[in-house]
């Protein structure tokens, strides 16, 4: 995923061109990541770090078994 | 409470210096940054920003008191940052999560073209970092260990950054000079 999205950013992302190039990669990435972080325990400790950094992602990001499409609107 | 302020020009572009930030780990000048995974990753869709959120894991030698009150070396951090390609700036906010209850650290930081020389890039970083414990004297002796090591950290995370654009320069001549060879 790390190197589709470094030409993603550099060779469109940057050029301003729309693309959605690694978006099947990052799902895959995402799916066995969220499960890692969610058996080791991390979950609730990202949850509540997240309004001193001002992200805009919320708990529900986390949720493994939460059915999503990427580059779904997220408030 | 302590503040940490620095500021930096690259003698390279935006576009440059914003990729190697994504490149910049692992990296041998920072090894106390091991582990780093993109938790969400998207581009608004109104704005075209690209948003971003990430753990990074990082362990490094500490000096004893601290390893005993924040029990053990490794720790995590929570970061937040936004690229917007058309004004050209970066923005990253972090926030350590392990032992939070001892020392907070939080840092922001910004890319930009450097206003005087548009083909550079300024970086701008503070950070707070602040220490509760019970004894006063207790918390300004673990925020000046702290400072001090997010000083040498914030050094060798520069040196870190140079080397990766070196990188990517490098590569850059290696992909002309093959199209030259054709």
């Amino acid at each position: 995923y790390d190197a589709c999205f470094t030409r993603w950013y550099s060779e469109k992302f940057l050029r301003g061109e729309k693309s959605n190039d690694c978006a099947e990669l990052f799902k895959r990435y995402q799916t066995c990541l969220k499960k890692a972080l969610k058996d080791k325990g991390l979950t609730k400790m990202i949850a509540d770090a997240r309004p001193a950094i001002g992200s805009v992602y919320q708990d529900d990001e986390l949720d493994p078994d939460r059915e999503k499409t990427q580059g779904s609107n997220k408030s | 409470m302590r503040l940490f302020e620095a500021t930096h020009v690259f003698k390279h572009d935006w576009e440059t210096v914003s990729l190697a930030n994504w490149r910049k780990y692992p990296n041998d000048k920072t090894p106390h940054v091991r582990h780093v995974e993109v938790l969400n990753q998207d581009v608004d869709p109104e704005t075209g920003v690209l948003r971003t959120e990430r753990l990074i894991m990082v362990r490094q030698n500490v000096p004893t008191l601290l390893r005993k009150l924040f029990g053990g070396d490794a720790s995590y951090v929570l970061e937040y940052s936004e690229v917007d390609p058309r004004q050209k700036s970066m923005m990253m906010q972090s926030q350590n999560m392990t032992f939070s209850n001892v020392l907070s650290v939080g840092e922001h930081i910004l890319y930009k073209p450097d206003p005087d020389n548009l083909d550079h890039t300024q970086f701008i970083q503070s950070a707070q970092l602040k220490a509760s414990t019970a004894l006063c004297r207790l918390a300004n002796k673990v925020e000046d260990m702290c400072w001090n090591r997010f000083k040498d950290n914030a050094q060798i995370g520069k040196l870190g950054l140079e080397q990766v654009v070196s990188k990517i320069l490098a590569e850059r001549q290696e992909m002309v000079m093959a199209q030259v060879v054709e």
